[in-house]
């Protein structure tokens, strides 16, 4: 048996067994999921240095059972392995009683099982097998949440659906420009038909890491999802698999180059990405939602340094990739303790739970800390080295993104004050700690924060072999550019002033961007955007409904062609034939002789 | 060997004649043992596993006959339809019955002389035979209704006869005899006109035999005052072998033409299109039965009209359906009226409860006749749409096509009037129709599904 048909099998198996269980016999899905996710870490630990490709028949037609287990994928499986092992864990506090916990646990297993075929898969086909099966997983764990919850599930399943599609188209054109579909063996030069390979396929991977403008069912299913789904999937692991295809894509699928105009629609995406998204979460009022757009925005920072395409911008949005799945986890899966421990994610009536959940608050400012861009943990360094890239292709970038930074560092300022401090208003409900499994995740995570922040040589030299010989120098230690560091730190302390600025004006944390918010000029956009007016999803609803309408007047037409016009033709035509056969023989004989003669004249003519 | 086909029924009819009649239960018998071993011997020729040729019968006479796969197609049919008939009509009592048996016996030997004429005067000699039994078949009862029909037949056969002796009439002048391969050469000539005169006037003969649109004004009332089991014998052989086996004879004589093609081709889909148009109108169910023969033949015609091989091929196979499916619908139609007394469809209505085996055998046959796959009748349709498509005729293709639509329109409001829909009170009390009608019905439909299913096999056995 080998390994690699291991790390995809065994999570397989065991999330299909875990269905199988029945719901009465406590603890014995739990350990099997403990179990399955554990066995993966210990496996991802143990072949990650190690090198392995297979290679077995199958349909033919060019689609080969082929894995490909190198630097890379193997970097990325043991991030899915770590991440799955504590969402698992903490799943397992979170989900406990609920009648659904046995599926979420199977979809969970079964997501795991899918990542890594993805990630492993060396042939396109078996690639967009694995990501399609992920969509269905999706839907699973999103429909279980809430009740209503079926409608976000259809929506993330449509966008998810539809950017597979592109995905699909885009990997049969590159399979035809480039006559294979091992992906180790393509590496095509960018212009005329392989761009429209690589949109297509750039669709796919954008899609699958939520960025715009792909992004607007993941916050609506932080709300409407089970937490641990958010923790896991859009925050870690789609993440993991979308970002981890786009850097494919654009170091070994094809020849991206810092000068082609792919390279700067890729960076335009991500800025607009990363401001747009964060905007949106500068105003949320729920705890959950606002982690949401960050999710989304963050996934800019990642894109804009992938689309770069010099080095340096390439190795911090992977080494952002990693960062972004801790942190993001890490505040997940805080918010949910928060909502479990104290009932809500209204910001504005939570309050000064620091000192009552004081491990659940340190973690989440380290967590912020890490987000917002703050020596030394381990965003700050990721987005140095994004600012770097993106300085090198143009200072607008620059200036995004580091716009991005200072409306980061606001909205969390806001959302630590408002949680963690301050004063709690309405009653005083005696709020606890959260539970040992719930903590342990986010320790560690916490943990890894500042583990990669302080010797940040450990991820770096981990990511930087995957660039090979472009790469002529290590990233790690501290940044190179120490005005970069300047204007990072200038931005945060503006963000401090801002965020004073708006709790003295409003009165309360949870308005502190409320001067923002309502903006002159700002506000309507705010309105129309929360109402959904810029959500494609909703935008493409309407288009379709109206030509629903459209085509059902069509429809009428051809009904009516159908069933009146061609109904009365035929029983007109019918009715003159019976007045014709009146049973009058003469008739009769006259019609045959008329016959005959026509016939004879015609034949002898 | 040969000429059994033709002295047995004969001999038959004799030998049942001069033994006493009693209750004409051995009649029966005899004649349903006369269509048996005809099916049988006609199945065994097609396999191969008996030869036709030879044996002192042949020595002994000079009326040389043709037998070939076609033919032989004809004899295996005549020996299913004639036995089905004589089954629908085994409730027959006294006088009907006798004669009913006799004349079926007289018909077959027609039929059987139809399938084995090997020149142009016997074809006629035989085509006179079938129609003269059929006459008095129509009019078994002697009731109004089957006088009328059975009048206007004759009156419309007088006139085919008169065209086909003047077609016989030129081929004597123009031929030289009046064997199929001496017409075939005349016909071959460039520029001998009476020939294709002759052809015309024998054409036009056929047509009117047949009843295809113009020719057919006879054809609905003869099937509609005709006897149930009458009905099922003339619309399942009797006008078949009379009208269209000849014409599949006649024209296989006469050198490929544009303007033979073009005749067929529009006396064809004009029978396909007013047959089922008129069909569609109808309240009676026999007469629409009736209707949909004229539409089902002009498929046949139209696929002639082709003049290729593989329409050849379609218009036998569709013989072949068209007789099995119509016969079937013309046993179910004598089980409604024997079992409710009406045939009028607006009266009927939910008889699938209270006539299982006939609705479903129904269904079968008219999906079948709709051309709806797997089952025989769309394999033909098929053949026939592709072999006008490939021969040039794309409209004529598309009108053939379109009209299938209306077929499926027609019968389908047969099948909701008469088996679906809510039982009517006044049918309460009907009950399924008796074994003489229900074994024939099963029997055809398995045919039906087994044809479907194995067609090419069919297709070897009596066509290619």
């Amino acid at each position: 048996m080998n390994l690699i048909f291991l790390t995809i099998l065994l999570p397989l198996a065991a999330g299909l067994l875990t269905l199988a269980v029945p719901g009465r016999w406590r603890g014995v899905r739990e350990a099997l999921l403990l179990l399955a996710t554990l066995a993966g870490l210990v496996s991802a630990l143990l072949f990650y240095k190690t090198t392995l490709t297979v290679n077995l028949p199958w349909v033919g037609f060019g689609l080969e059972l082929s894995f490909r287990l190198y630097q890379f994928s193997a970097f990325i499986v043991l991030a899915v392995a770590v991440f799955s092992f504590l969402v698992a864990l903490y799943s397992c506090w979170s989900m406990a009683g609920r009648p659904s916990a046995g599926q979420f646990f199977a979809y969970l297993l079964l997501t795991v099982a899918f990542t890594n075929g993805a990630v492993l898969a060396d042939n396109l086909i078996l690639f967009l097998f694995f990501g399609e099966a992920l969509l269905l997983t999706i839907f699973g764990m999103i429909i279980i949440g809430r009740p209503g919850a079926w409608r976000t599930a259809v929506k993330a399943f449509i966008i998810v659906g539809a950017a597979d599609l592109c995905l699909m188209f885009g990997v049969i054109l590159t399979g035809k420009l480039a006559g294979t579909f091992a992906m180790s063996q393509i590496n095509l030069p960018l212009g005329g038909p392989a761009s429209l390979a690589f949109i297509f396929m750039m669709i796919g991977a954008l899609a699958k890491s939520g960025s715009m403008p792909f992004h607007t069912w993941i916050p609506d299913a932080a709300l409407d999802a089970p937490l641990p789904f958010m923790a896991l999937l859009p925050a870690a692991l789609e993440k993991l698999l979308g970002i981890y295809f786009l850097a494919r894509l654009t170091l070994d699928l094809f020849q991206l180059r810092p000068e082609s105009w792919l390279s700067t629609l890729l960076m335009v995406i991500g800025a607009l990405t990363i401001v747009l998204a964060v905007m949106m979460a500068l105003i949320q009022k729920d705890y959950k939602k606002l982690l949401s757009y960050h999710a989304i925005s963050q996934v800019g920072y990642m894109i804009l340094g992938i689309g770069t395409a010099v080095p340096v911008g390439i190795v911090g949005g992977l080494f952002h990739l990693l960062n972004n799945a801790m942190y993001k986890s890490c505040l997940f899966l805080s918010g949910g303790s928060v909502e479990e421990q104290a009932g809500t994610t209204d910001l504005t009536r939570l309050g000064g739970l620091f000192s009552k959940m004081p491990v659940t608050g340190a973690c989440f400012v380290v967590a912020a800390l890490s987000i917002s861009g703050v020596p030394p943990f381990n965003g700050f360094f990721s987005k140095e080295l994004v600012y770097a890239g993106a300085l090198e292709r143009g200072w607008t970038f620059y200036a995004a993104a580091l716009a991005g930074s200072f409306l980061t560092a606001a909205s969390f300022l806001k959302l630590g004050h408002a949680v963690y401090f301050g004063r709690a208003s309405g009653q005083d409900n005696p709020v606890k700690e959260a539970a040992w499994p719930a903590l342990l995740p986010m320790i560690v995570i916490a943990g890894g924060c500042v583990l990669f922040g302080v010797y940040n040589a450990l991820p770096l030299h981990a990511i930087e072999p995957v660039l090979g010989a472009r790469l002529a120098h290590s990233f790690a230690g501290g940044p190179e550019n120490w005005w970069l560091v300047l204007a990072t730190a200038v931005v945060i302390g503006l963000a401090l002033a801002n965020h004073f600025y708006g709790v003295k004006r409003s009165g309360k944390a949870a308005g502190a961007s409320d001067h923002i918010h309502y903006a002159p000029g700002l506000a309507p956009v705010y309105d129309l955007a929360e109402k959904k007016y810029f959500d494609p999803y909703d935008l493409g609803l309407k288009l379709a409904g109206a030509l629903a309408q459209f085509l059902y007047w069509c429809d009428r037409a051809i009904d009516w062609l159908y069933e009146s016009l061609a109904v009365g033709l035929a029983a007109a035509f019918s009715g003159l034939l019976r007045w014709c056969h009146s049973g009058n023989l003469s008739n009769y004989a006259v019609w045959a002789l008329a016959g005959a003669a026509a016939v004879i004249y015609y034949i002898i003519r | 060997m040969i000429y059994l086909f033709i002295f047995i029924p004969f001999l038959a009819l004799i030998v049942i004649n001069l033994l006493p009649q009693g209750e004409g239960e051995f009649a029966g018998w005899a004649a349903l043992a006369v269509f048996s071993a005809q099916l049988a011997a006609a199945a065994l020729a097609a396999c191969g596993l008996i030869g036709l040729g030879g044996g002192w019968l042949d020595q002994l006479l000079h009326f040389r006959l043709l037998s070939d796969r076609t033919g032989l197609l004809l004899l295996f049919l005549a020996g299913l339809v004639g036995g089905t008939a004589l089954l629908s009509g085994w409730r027959l009592r006294g006088a009907s019955r006798s004669n009913f048996i006799n004349l079926l016996l007289i018909a077959l030997t027609g039929i059987n002389g139809l399938a084995l004429a090997s020149d142009l005067f016997s074809l006629y000699v035989f085509i006179e035979v079938v129609a003269v039994s059929s006459f008095v078949l129509i009019a078994l009862f002697r009731e109004r209704s089957g006088l009328e029909g059975s009048f206007k037949y004759l009156m419309m056969s007088a006139l085919a006869s008169v065209l086909m002796l003047s077609a016989v009439a030129c081929f004597l002048v123009a031929a030289d005899g009046m064997s199929f391969a001496a017409v075939r050469a005349a016909l071959a000539v460039p520029g001998n006109y009476l020939a294709r005169a002759a052809l015309g006037l024998f054409l036009c003969g056929l047509f009117i035999k047949g009843g295809l649109v113009p020719f057919h004004g006879w054809l609905p009332d003869a099937y509609m005052s005709a006897p149930a089991p009458v009905s099922v014998f003339l619309a399942g052989i009797a006008t078949k072998a009379a009208g269209l086996f000849t014409l599949v004879r006649l024209v296989r004589l006469a050198p490929a033409s544009a303007d033979l093609s073009a005749v067929l081709l529009l006396v064809g889909t004009l029978s396909i299109v007013v047959g089922a148009l008129a069909a569609l109108g109808q309240r009676d169910m026999k007469r629409m039965l009736a209707y949909s023969s004229i539409s089902q033949m002009g498929y046949i015609v139209a696929a002639l009209g082709t003049g290729s091989a593989l329409g050849n091929a379609a218009a036998l196979f569709h013989f072949f359906n068209h007789a099995v499916l119509k016969s079937q619908l013309f046993v179910n139609a004598a089980a409604v009226e024997e079992q409710t007394g009406t045939r009028d469809m607006d009266r009927l209505g939910g008889l699938a409860a209270r006539l299982p085996v006939t609705g479903t055998t129904s269904v079968i046959a008219i999906l079948s006749t709709a051309g709806l796959p797997p089952l025989s009748g769309f394999w033909s349709k098929l053949l026939i749409v592709i072999a006008l498509w490939t021969a040039g005729h794309q409209f004529y293709a598309a009108i053939a096509l379109l009209a299938s639509g209306l077929t499926l329109a027609y019968f389908l409001s047969l099948q909701r009037r008469v088996f679906f829909g809510r039982l009517r009170p006044e049918l309460e009390n009907v009950k399924e129709a008796g074994a003489a009608l229900l074994l024939p019905a099963l029997g055809l439909s398995a045919l039906t599904v087994g044809v479907g299913l194995v067609f090419p096999f069919i297709l070897g056995m009596f066509i290619k």
